[in-house]
């Protein structure tokens, strides 16, 4: 039997998202004191469960609002659920965003140290790694300069190249590929197909094409807050047929 | 703490130090010398005040100005720094897991590191103005200053977590601090003030720790032991509890930002 990677059980989401936007000054309490804030009720999740298996390529697909960005938010223990539980085994590294932390007036070498102890590095590791990182992202000329500096590219490629060294048994990847040109798209996929059935993915996005090519398994969340496990073909074929 | 972690935290601390001289030409010379000429400002000033204390020489006075000064600058930062911390570094909470302590813990170490540079400052120029400055008084001054950091990082606990749900908090304590400037005695000697409201200055807290780390500066002295003592023990608690409070809530800060 196969070992589950990432257990999700029962899990629900509501968000309470206050009518005429978040009451966080007194001056908004104290002039209607009487006047209680109205909340809208949102369902973000709503009683979802499954397993992701280790080395699985697990998709996650669905329209805007369907809560996908919360469910990786939950299970990267950003948010909690309000029911429900998720069990995580093995170090899992979010990439909800490539480059996180990165300040733009420091320079792209300090940006590294940065960046990659934010995802999990420690220095040693850094110092171990640093030439393979700009040797990678082709920017070894640039290591000092500011990254306010640099093309959006050469950020990401930069971003990139410290995330692929971050040691993790499971990844979540929110839309990175949304970014960065067609020559680095290449190299995020080439990156794809030598980590797939080595690290569990839980992975989110909108370009159907790669969820088809690479996932094993693809959960359709949908607005009414049902969902649908299945095969990728299968999947992606119901969930374009809703548009 | 783990080896990642303290990594981070110095990462933390690095980059908030670089970011506050990023793009000047003496780059990390205005550490030492802003504080310097800050001293050298409040000294041409308010020299011509000595006079209205007895027992006190005008070199005497500078330091008793100036250490009132960096004792209280200390509290400020660090009491606005640690308030902020956890708000400065919403995007990253969004983004990613990490030990959240480390946000609070290194804003406030920046508090820390700048009180070492200005006391550096001060030591110098009190050994120019011809201060005996004992050994005993120093390890006083360094107690009365760990005692402060300790209950700063206590107090850090809670305001991280009430700045983010009320925003008011930014203003509020900018006017509280405000009034401790005044109510700590700072630029002018406590018999100035008149005996009525004299209970204000001797039962405040800041009032007392700048008090005793004065006299331990100028005399050699040591007052206020007792209360330094207690205050460390309360401090110590309100790091426990804080803490404690802090874990609680800061599980679901991110859905608050």
């Amino acid at each position: 039997m196969e070992n589950i990677a990432i257990s999700v059980k029962n899990i629900s989401k509501e968000f309470k998202i206050p009518v005429n936007g978040q009451k966080n000054t007194l001056q908004e309490r104290f002039l209607n004191p009487f006047h209680k804030t109205e909340y809208r009720q949102f369902h973000a999740l709503n009683n979802l469960s499954f397993d992701v298996k280790e080395g699985e390529f697990f998709s996650v697909i669905g329209p805007n609002g369907a809560g996908k960005s919360t469910l990786l938010k939950i299970v990267s223990q950003i948010y909690v659920p309000d029911e429900g539980n998720v069990e995580v085994n093995g170090k899992l590294v979010p990439f909800l965003e490539l480059g996180v932390g990165f300040n733009p007036d420091l320079s792209a070498k300090e940006n590294v140290y940065l960046n990659g102890t934010i995802l999990g590095l420690t220095m040693k590791e850094l110092d171990e790694y640093i030439d393979d990182i700009f040797d990678f992202a082709e920017l070894r000329e640039f290591a000092n300069m500011s990254i306010k500096n640099f093309s959006s590219g050469m950020q990401v490629r930069l971003a990139f190249s410290i995330a692929i060294r971050v040691k993790s048994d499971i990844l979540i990847l929110d839309e990175v590929l949304a970014v960065g040109d067609g020559e680095f798209q290449k190299k995020c996929y080439q990156y794809f197909q030598d980590i797939r059935g080595k690290k569990t993915i839980l992975f989110v996005s909108h370009g159907l094409d790669s969820v088809k090519k690479y996932s094993d398994r693809v959960l359709w969340l949908k607005e009414d807050k049902s969902y649908e496990i299945g095969d990728p073909i299968e999947m992606v074929e119901k969930y374009s047929k809703t548009f | 703490m783990n080896r990642n972690d303290l990594d981070l935290y110095k990462q933390f601390v690095k980059t908030i130090f670089k970011m506050r001289y990023k793009g000047s030409i003496l780059g990390f010379f205005w550490v030492l010398l802003k504080p310097f000429f800050l001293f050298m400002i409040l000294y041409v000033v308010f020299s011509s005040f000595s006079s209205s204390i007895a027992d006190i020489t005008p070199n005497q006075y500078a330091v008793y100005l100036l250490s009132g000064l960096i004792i209280y600058t200390f509290f400020n930062e660090g009491i606005t720094w640690g308030l902020n911390s956890i708000m400065e570094r919403s995007s990253l909470i969004v983004k990613i897991n990490f030990k959240r302590e480390i946000v609070v813990i290194s804003a406030l170490t920046m508090s820390l590191i700048n009180l070492f540079i200005n006391f550096f400052i001060i030591l110098v120029v009190a050994i120019f103005l011809g201060i005996n400055i004992s050994l005993l008084g120093v390890g006083y001054i360094l107690l009365v200053c760990f005692t402060m950091f300790i209950g700063m990082y206590g107090i850090a606990f809670f305001t991280s977590i009430w700045m983010v749900h009320l925003r008011d908090l930014a203003h509020i304590s900018e006017l509280v601090l405000q009034l401790m400037f005044y109510a700590s005695a700072v630029f002018f000697p406590v018999a100035m003030i008149p005996e009525k409201y004299r209970f204000i200055v001797e039962y405040n807290p800041i009032a007392l720790f700048i008090q005793s780390v004065r006299e331990a500066l100028i005399h050699g002295e040591i007052v206020n032991l007792k209360f330094v003592l207690l205050a460390l023990v309360c401090s110590i608690l309100l790091v426990f509890v804080g803490r404690r409070y802090f874990k609680k809530n800061i599980l679901k800060i991110a859905e608050y930002f």
